[in-house]
């Protein structure tokens, strides 16, 4: 266990650099032609399986477009070589561009609907192919394939075959570390909460399609570069090496190796690449193996053979650590909020029908920097509609939002949440497979940007924002009370706790409106006292709050303000003393009617009686 | 003319796998990559049954119903159901497909078949141009189920029911309707359904194991112009593909005719992302 806990303590890059080195060295260590000629392969295949993880594994779209950007990638260092442009350096940048080219073109239509669209797109262009090919016959050799490439040249020398290997080597460990530099970071965090849920991701500000697309096109790079490298390893590039067979073998691969991983890819493509590929005689079969593969893949092997490893790691860290009796809970004292400036949230007469039925109608409401307010009213009567509205989730009928004067209506709704309107929500949305601080951080990502080649540099400016990432995410779980849990998969917490994971995730960016909805549902007493104690925290931060809640106790002692909402109209506002006391809002809210005589007594016990019920 | 007729006839077949996607679409909202390659081996079963074994025809169509069926209600159990990820499906149904191509190799061989059409293969003259009987069954077909579809949803209990499946598959478990059963009952009526069209489709685009890969992208394409889930959408999608696919072949070069129906793709996702004849509907949190 001593030995565990010393591997552990080995960074996870120094391991796959280790692997990298290995391989660079095998020529000289006796590898054979065959094996070296099977390692390139599995190399090239690795390199087109980890482009499809992105966009599948973290983005969460399945594509299957792999195969023609690879095609697009070996045509294109194909058509350059025959033209005397052997430099593979050239090569490998054209073909990696072109790819690119190709990503971004036929991704935006699939992407904007998503799921099947992509699949079908992706799966349309990999048939098309050959068809494409046979329109160019006579520079791309139609179906009979391209031909006449020369071997390929480094700075003007001519590369042998070792030197070959060692280029597909070093492209394959650059691309394995900035694929890694990118899923580690705040971007690849990112991913994993569009994965989750649009809906999350657009409430924090990512722009669902942009996210999708940066994704797509990104894993169309390695594509590029495999097929430059597959169209020197053999100086001959027919259309069948890119048909539908070919990206089944990518998807299976992804599949098997995990495609929510960075190394998984070149496992999977190992494991492809001397199996199913090798034995002539399977070749018949391969087909029916392949099916059947997927199907027992996409039941069983959730997360492939990276999950397995995982499962595995964690399990062992669990054994290996010293056991721990007294779990710290966060009862220290609370660090403060610095006061911040929240905005004036104003909605004015603002309507919404969904078909007949009249959700909403002039609907007026306006939320003040260091105040609560509350929106409370029966089911049905529209809060969260009008939330949805405000979150740019609904369009309004009429009316307008506004935060400090600045429309929001007519925003997307990432572009509400990046104008500072920050949410959680009725069940709380929290992306898997990440910490819980890491949860957190994922709050400011839109808020304090750095771009996808800075977190793969790891420029000075990427480790400054990544720092203070950190260092604001475990800020805010001290408030909240989690920071004993900073190291936890996030979703793996109770409810209660994910409610205030997402308190401190929209909080942490200080945002110009915090809107609250439900937060309280669910939560035990202590809960409910933290949440208020740090509501009003926010409140005296100076903050803007508004707070969609049941628990009428609740409400009447944080806010500053309630409106009462019923059938999709505003019945009144006003502080919670006038509220308590307003005869409509007994009938509509707490449904009773109270009588003249005996009002104070009899509403004191329906309030409790209420709030007892909803709170069930 | 005899053009546009085979254009009416392929733009019916592809119309006719748009159907079977509806059917487990609006029953499961579940998108079968499979259905192109249920309707392939009823293609090959019908052949089997017609020229092998020389069958007649009520036969070899019970035959194909009851085989394909029997298919689909597999694939619902094995690969349909288990998957907790709703993403995997996609994945898992994609396998099913590569098996069923794969499966239809090793039985039927690569090379097409031409499977004989009931009705006769005599070509007939129509408004000047020439068509087959099974092209007229065809288009007959596509239009009918589609009628016949639409009725049903509409008149009796258990299309209300899938219907409101559709809509709020909670909702609907509530209100007594079992919700799997009936999932299950829609993937194995599309595999009946596809079943049946494989003697029709067969003598129109020969047996063939690539036969499947076109057609579930061509039923796609025409899913996508008329909108998930809209039946009469699905005509109006197969008429442009198939026109369009025939138009194309015709005065660009056969190579031209996926690319147009490539680019028609594209367009309508760009311009109309939920199809031409259905609503955009709102999202919710």
């Amino acid at each position: 266990m001593v030995l565990w806990r010393t591997v552990r303590a080995v960074p996870g890059w120094i391991l796959a650099l280790a692997l990298g080195l290995v391989l660079l060295v095998l020529p000289w260590a006796g590898l054979d032609f065959s094996a070296s000629r099977q390692i390139q392969l599995t190399l090239i295949l690795a390199l087109v399986v980890s482009g499809l993880n992105l966009s599948l594994g973290y983005a969460g779209e399945l594509a299957l477009g792999q195969a023609a950007m690879y095609a697009s990638g070996a045509y294109i260092a194909g058509l350059l070589s025959k033209a005397g442009h052997t430099d593979i350096l050239v090569q490998l940048l054209v073909a990696g561009l072109g790819a690119l080219a190709v990503g971004v073109v036929t991704g935006i239509p699939g992407l904007r609907l998503g799921s099947w669209s992509l699949a079908m797109t992706s799966f349309f262009l990999v048939l098309l192919v050959p068809d494409v090919l046979a329109i160019f016959p006579r520079a791309t050799g139609g179906r009979n394939g391209l031909s006449g490439i020369q071997s390929p040249t480094l700075f003007g020398t001519l590369l042998d075959g070792t030197g070959f290997y060692l280029v597909i080597s070093v492209v394959a460990i650059l691309w394995f570390a900035v694929l890694r530099n990118i899923v580690t970071s705040r971007h690849g965090i990112a991913l994993r909460v569009l994965k989750q849920s649009p809906v999350l991701a657009a409430s924090t500000g990512i722009s669902v399609f942009r996210m999708k697309l940066l994704a797509y096109a990104l894993g169309a790079i390695p594509a590029g570069l495999a097929g430059a490298l597959f169209a020197n390893l053999d100086l001959y590039v027919s259309p069948e090496a890119f048909s539908f067979t070919f990206a089944t073998t990518v998807l299976s691969a992804s599949i098997l190796g995990g495609s929510a991983s960075v190394y998984g890819a070149l496992v999977g493509a190992a494991v492809m690449q001397f199996g199913p590929n090798q034995s002539s005689g399977f070749q018949q079969y391969a087909l029916v193996f392949t099916g059947v593969f997927l199907v027992v893949g996409g039941v069983l092997l959730t997360g492939g053979l990276a999950r397995v490893c995982r499962v595995l790691v964690t399990r062992l860290d669990r054994m290996a650590q010293p056991e721990v009796n007294t779990v710290a809970t966060g009862t220290g004292p609370a660090p403060n909020i610095p006061p911040y400036k929240g905005a004036t949230l104003r909605i004015r007469d603002v309507s919404k029908a969904f078909g007949g039925n009249q959700a909403l109608k002039d609907v007026s409401l306006e939320a003040l920097p260091g105040t609560v307010t509350a929106l409370i009213g029966p089911n049905g009567s529209g809060k969260t509609t009008l939330l949805n509205m405000v979150c740019g989730f609904y369009r309004t009928d009429s009316g307008e939002i506004t935060l400090d004067g600045a429309p929001l209506h007519g925003l997307t709704s990432d572009g509400v949440a990046r104008a500072g309107v920050a949410r959680t929500f009725q069940t709380p949305n929290i992306p898997a497979g990440v910490t819980v601080l890491e949860a957190v951080a994922s709050g400011r990502y839109t808020g304090h940007r750095t771009s996808v080649l800075a977190a793969v540099l790891r420029t000075p400016r990427f480790r400054r924002v990544r720092h203070e990432d950190l260092r604001e995410a475990e800020r805010m779980l001290a408030l909240v009370g989690l920071d004993h849990l900073r190291d936890t998969e996030a979703v793996s917490l109770p409810l209660g706790m994910r409610r205030l994971l997402e308190v401190a995730r929209a909080l942490i960016d200080a945002p110009g409106v915090l809107l609250l909805d439900e937060a309280a549902s669910g939560l035990d007493e202590h809960e409910v006292e933290r949440l208020a104690s740090l509501i009003r925290q926010i409140r005296d931060a100076g903050g803007t709050v508004v707070l969609v809640e049941h628990n009428f106790r609740l409400v009447l002692a944080l806010a500053d303000d309630i409106a009462v909402l019923a059938h999709g109209q505003l019945i009144t506002t006003g502080p919670p003393e006038a509220i308590e006391r307003d005869p409509r809002v007994l009938s509509e809210y707490l449904g009773v009617d109270p009588a003249p005589t005996a009002a104070h007594t009899s509403t004191d016990r329906m309030t409790g009686a209420a709030t007892s019920g909803e709170n069930t | 003319m005899t053009l546009i007729w085979g254009g009416l006839a392929l733009g019916a077949v592809y119309a006719l796998v748009a159907v079977c996607y509806n059917i487990v679409f609006i029953s499961s909202k579940t998108f079968n990559f499979a259905q192109a390659q249920l309707i392939m081996v009823g293609a090959f079963v019908a052949y089997t049954g017609l020229v092998t074994w020389k069958l007649s025809v009520p036969l070899v169509m019970l035959l194909a119903v009851a085989s394909v069926m029997a298919l689909a209600a597999i694939e619902e159990r094995l690969a349909v159901r288990p998957v907790k990820d709703p993403h995997n499906i996609l994945v898992t149904t994609l396998g099913v497909s590569i098996l069923l191509n794969g499966a239809t190799q090793l039985v039927w061989g690569t090379q097409p078949l031409n499977v004989p059409f009931f009705g006769g293969n005599d070509v007939l003259e129509l408004f000047g141009g020439q068509i087959y009987p099974v092209e007229i069954a065809l288009v007959l077909v596509a239009v009918v189920l589609v009628w016949a579809l639409t009725r049903l949803s509409r008149r009796f209990l258990v299309g209300l029911a899938l219907l409101g499946m559709s809509e709020d598959r909670e909702a609907a478990m509530l209100r007594g309707v079992n919700v799997r059963r009936l999932a299950f009952g829609a993937f194995a009526f599309s595999g009946a359904v596809a079943g049946l069209l494989g003697m029709f489709v067969g003598p129109k685009t020969f047996a063939v194991a690539t036969l499947g890969a076109s057609l579930a992208l061509k039923g796609f394409v025409v899913l996508a112009i008329g909108g998930f889930g809209s039946m009469p959408g699905t005509l109006v999608g197969g008429l442009v593909v198939g026109l369009a696919e025939a138009l194309a072949a015709r005065y660009l070069g056969g190579e031209y005719a996926n690319i147009t129906v490539f680019v028609i793709l594209i367009t309508i996702l760009l311009v109309r992302p939920a199809g031409l004849f259905v609503r955009v509907r709102e999202r919710t949190v």
